[in-house]
């Protein structure tokens, strides 16, 4: 019975059906957009009802729904019916979205349309956008609600923006629907076409077009207005079927691109960057990302050709430098960790306003960070036409004043020496310090001679700020910066003699403290003598600890001599710290300092430096007592005899692959001074100044030479790490100069009433790293300077150890 | 609202494994079936308690697919904690999982917390990868782990307040530097009067030595 019963409904179903089926998903489609045209055609203007309480989001979600169902049931790919009859225009709600957009009826239209339009495309896998019946609503949109600035869609528009973005980051060749032949002039991109104004016959708000700098080009005629951009497995609509360059987003055309030409994606974009809402700037940027780290390199050559993002992008950044206040204080700069992608969030903050700047030097590095990682993600094209815009428009144009401002050189500095900081992309960085040190041939660069001169101000403030700006110079350097910079005179080694120096020198100064007493002298020789023999045991125990054999290598022999040289540079009356209880913190620092130098030049085209240990260990020989078979081969090598008289460093370096004990190649004549060049000059003459100079500005001259000489370079190795270089009188080196501050001090000192206990205490003070001590006014300067070249000369013994010691271990 | 601390996180995945839905489940507490894909980064925040301290959590969900790869970079740098989300039922996204992690090792700052999550633990029946593969993966690596469902809730609150008592933890052995923005810590504003007193050792007057270039 309940057989039949259920049969009999069936059939009166399926009788049912046949009389009125079920609709189909189109005809679904088909009614709620005839809802929303019924909507319209009896729409009175003048109501304030607002779109929310309407129906019309009801049916567009409803619309949306079918096409992202039907999706679902599409075989490979294929066109559903609903969204073919978008395709094809017979059902055209995407218009319909525009039409809602520019006329905002009833309220809040807009953003509905807009965000519409943005779940379409995020929720179906292939919107179609290549077909001209949804790009150029689309672009139509964007276009009429970017007419508007600061508008309050502008979150929603900016979504639709990046959504588009994202799909072209998918499918690239759609970035040509965004280009020039693709887009439509403004004046029909602006208008609604008449047939969608009859379906909805609302007022455009939009009708005088604005000056739009988006639409300076002049359009040739209006011939593209039906091109067709469907895709191939779509049905190809009755109207447009002329078929001739009728897909754009196939593939990626090359294409050679005109002046004019425009990227409306990348354009449209830009003009968001101003915004006040840092939450619609930020996706912006995302965008710009996107589009730009595309592969394909017609897309960067639209990017760096028909747009001006690259500029915008570096003008915004001079702009926001020039926001920062003249009375920053240069010290709060550095302090700064600023990642761009979080400012967004942070801007509401009130911790803003943590000191005078910080809300502008904030703004300022996070779009420096910005342009950073957009370097280092964008297309090689991108990055290089972004990085020489960053060197025009931002350093020669803005910052370089800057620095020869003398009222604002300190902060000036400062900003740049952390922009230098702050910045990891290899182009960045490479314009960064070419604009620094200079390119090509040029003997004497402008700015680097103001940097120069700037150090050697009486404006402590400057000096200090341009030194650390040196520092990072260094630690970020280029191999061609590094060049620039030290290596270009020490590379021809002029700097070599054949005079050997005084033998005794080292001990003679003792004898210029000659306002001691006889007696008094004897007896702090005697302890003296003790204190080097101290030093001279303790050394050793760290080199078999370290496991170098120190009675078998000559070289480990030299090594002892040199590490000697720097640590005994000091009369022990005068030291803060005679045990030297540090030395193997030192060398532990050296080691990882000297990893991370290693690593940053191990793509320089420098010569190994495997050959310290016979560099070294040679030029050390010649004045010391060695054994006598070393002697013979010596003077073997004496025989060879360098064909060019000037010195070629790779002829030199050639030998020394032999590894034959040798002597130096004879390269200076001795007669000729040896010009260090500008930079050492100036640290030289810091140097020999330190006595009589503040602190901080002695911490970060000292900091910037044993950068120097953890260089793996072997000319400025043994430059600034050799101190028994045999070299003409007038020739300066560092360790001549560290012997002339060291007399100084050690005549100096001992005038100082109580002066043990002064460097007992400053020492003291020193280590304690109070901050009330900084702000104390009666440092003594000089002790203090007594202090940092003790502890460098540890410090340069400790890394011409560690150099010796990587030799070694290459060696083997 | 005041905080001692704020976290901030990202979560990362590949797409489709349910980052949007663990997000939307820790901070509104509900579930959507249906979600657009995201775009470039959506943002979350919400408050939590650890050891008796209010501590906030702004948390960045990044778009899984490969075209959003260069923005989800940006975010590594600057986060202290992340989420790496797998679907237990899609093995292919777990064995991307070298993948995510080599590339958050590589721009994130070395301290960043990482917490593996294996979702979609309601899907019992379409399983693909076991929990004890999960497991050891999370072992060989140094992550924590822990199988959610953004769907039904379970273990969702923990795997977000698991990740922040780590960095918790962290932050009182002083492993992070909370001075230091960059590494994703923020201390709320009635403990920044504290901040300062960081920064001990360092070589002292030899600072010249300790100043570095690291």
């Amino acid at each position: 019975m309940q057989k039949m019963l259920s049969r009999f409904s069936d059939v009166l179903q399926t009788a049912a059906d046949v009389l009125a089926p079920p609709p189909t998903r189109l005809e679904d489609f088909e009614y709620h957009w005839k809802m929303i045209l019924n909507f319209y055609q009896n729409y009175d203007e003048s109501s304030k009802v607002h779109i929310e309480d309407t129906r019309i989001p009801h049916h567009l979600h409803q619309m949306l729904q079918l096409i992202v169902d039907e999706e679902k049931e599409q075989q490979g790919g294929t066109v559903g019916p609903c969204l073919e009859a978008i395709v094809q225009h017979k059902i055209c709600v995407l218009d319909a979205l525009t039409a809602l957009a520019a006329a905002d009826r009833p309220p809040g239209a807009r953003s509905l349309a807009l965000t519409t339009g943005t779940a379409l495309l995020r929720r179906t896998r292939q919107p179609c956008v290549n077909s001209v019946h949804v790009y150029r609503p689309l672009q139509r949109m964007l276009i009429q609600c970017n007419e508007s600035p600061a508008s309050p869609t502008e979150k929603e528009e900016v979504e639709l923006l990046l959504t588009l973005c994202g799909l072209v980051r998918k499918e690239p060749g759609l970035a040509n629907v965004f280009t020039t032949p693709f887009v439509e002039d403004k004046a029909s991109l602006l208008s609604i076409p008449e047939d969608i104004q009859k379906l909805i016959p609302i007022k455009s708000k939009v009708q005088t077009p604005k000056h739009n700098t988006l639409f300076e080009v002049e359009f040739s005629s209006n011939t593209l207005r039906h091109m067709p951009i469907v895709r191939t497995n779509g049905p190809e609509d009755g109207n447009t079927g002329s078929g001739s360059a009728d897909d754009a987003s196939c593939k990626s055309q090359k294409t050679v691109y005109d002046d004019n030409d425009k990227f409306l994606l990348i354009d449209l974009l830009l003009s968001y960057l101003n915004s006040a809402d840092n939450q619609v700037v930020l996706r912006a940027c995302e965008g710009i990302m996107i589009v730009s780290s595309l592969p394909e390199d017609d897309i960067a050559n639209l990017v760096t050709s028909c747009s001006p993002v690259c500029e915008a992008i570096v003008d915004k950044l001079a702009v926001k430098y020039k926001c920062i206040p003249f009375n920053t204080e240069p010290t709060d700069v550095d302090n700064l960790n600023i990642t761009w992608a979080y400012l967004a969030q942070d801007y509401g903050d009130k911790a803003m306003n943590k000191f005078q700047g910080y809300r502008e030097l904030t703004s300022f590095y996070s779009w420096l960070d910005y342009c950073d990682t957009l370097m280092k993600e964008c297309h090689p094209t991108i990055a290089a036409h972004l990085s020489r815009t960053f060197r025009q428009s931002f350093l020669e144009a803005c910052a370089e004043a800057g620095v020869r401002s003398p009222r604002h050189a300190a902060l000036a500095t400062a900003v740049l020496a952390k922009c230098l900081r702050a910045v990891d992309a290899a182009d960045l960085i490479s314009e960064f310090s070419n604009w620094l040190v200079g390119e090509g041939e040029v003997p004497e660069w402008p700015l680097l001679h103001k940097l120069i001169s700037n150090c050697l101000t009486d404006n402590h403030d400057i000096t200090l700020e341009t030194l650390q700006f040196f520092q990072t110079i260094i630690e970020k350097g280029t191999e061609h910066s590094i060049h620039r910079l030290v290596l270009s005179r020490v590379c021809s080694r002029g700097y070599l003699s054949q005079q050997p120096p005084l033998e005794d020198e080292e001990r003679d100064r003792l004898n210029d403290v000659s306002l001691w007493r006889e007696r008094e002298r004897n007896r702090e020789a005697m302890q003296q003598l003790q204190h080097e023999d101290h030093v001279t045991e303790q050394i050793h125990d760290i080199l078999s600890h370290e496991g170098v054999d120190v009675t078998g290598q000559d070289g480990a022999q030299n090594i002892h001599k040199i590490v000697n040289s720097f640590l005994l540079l000091l009369p022990r009356a005068i030291l803060s710290d005679p045990v030297g209880a540090d030395y193997l913190h030192y060398i532990h620092d050296a080691h990882r300092h000297y990893q991370f130098w290693l690593d940053q030049t191990s793509t320089f085209n420098w010569p190994s430096e495997s050959n310290y240990v016979d560099t070294t260990a040679s030029s050390t020989h010649s004045y010391d007592s060695r054994p006598e078979a070393d002697i013979h081969l010596d003077e073997a090598f004496d025989n060879y005899k360098p064909d060019d008289k000037s010195p070629d460093p790779a002829a030199s370096f050639y030998i020394e692959k032999y590894n034959y004990p040798q002597k130096l190649p004879k390269v200076s004549t001795g007669d000729e001074d040896f010009d260090e060049g500008p930079f050492f000059r100036m640290l030289y003459k810091l140097l020999l100044n330190m006595p009589h100079q503040p602190y901080q500005i002695n911490l970060h001259l000292t900091a910037i030479v044993s950068k120097l000489a953890l260089i793996p370079h072997p000319n400025l190795h043994e430059y600034l790490l050799n101190p028994m270089l045999p070299t003409a009188k007038k020739t300066q080196t560092l360790f001549k100069v560290l012997q002339e501050v060291a007399r100084k001090l050690s005549v100096e000192i001992p005038r100082i009433k109580n002066y043990k206990k002064v460097i007992e205490s400053t020492r003291l003070q020193l280590m304690s790293e109070d901050p009330i001590y900084d702000e104390r006014g009666d440092h003594n300067q000089l002790v203090e300077s007594l202090i940092v070249l003790e502890e460098f000369c540890k410090e340069l013994a400790a890394i011409a150890f560690v150099k010796y010691q990587h030799a070694l271990q290459v060696a083997r | 609202m005041a905080y001692a601390y704020l976290f901030k996180y990202i979560i990362i995945g590949d797409t489709g494994v349910g980052k949007s839905c663990l997000l939307l489940q820790f901070t509104d507490k509900r579930f959507q079936p249906v979600h657009d894909l995201t775009i470039g980064v959506e943002f979350g925040a919400r408050m939590i308690t650890i050891d008796g301290k209010q501590i906030k959590l702004q948390i960045w969900d990044t778009a899984g697919q490969e075209a959003f790869r260069s923005i989800t970079r940006s975010y590594y740098r600057g986060a202290a904690g992340a989420l790496l989300v797998y679907d237990i039922t899609r093995r292919e996204t777990f064995n991307h999982l070298t993948t995510w992690l080599e590339d958050a090792r590589q721009h994130s700052n070395s301290n960043m917390v990482i917490m593996l999550i294996g979702n979609k633990s309601d899907l019992e029946s379409r399983r693909e990868v076991k929990k004890e593969e999960g497991e050891a993966f999370a072992r060989e690596h140094g992550l924590v782990f822990m199988e959610t469902s953004a769907k039904t809730a379970a273990n969702v609150e923990e795997a977000f307040i698991n990740t922040a008592k780590e960095i918790y933890e962290k932050i009182q052995e002083g492993v992070f530097d909370i001075n230091n923005e960059a590494n994703g810590i923020k201390i709320g504003p009635q403990h920044s009067a504290v901040g300062g007193a960081s920064g001990a050792g360092g070589a002292g007057a030899g600072g010249a030595a300790g100043g570095g270039c690291c």
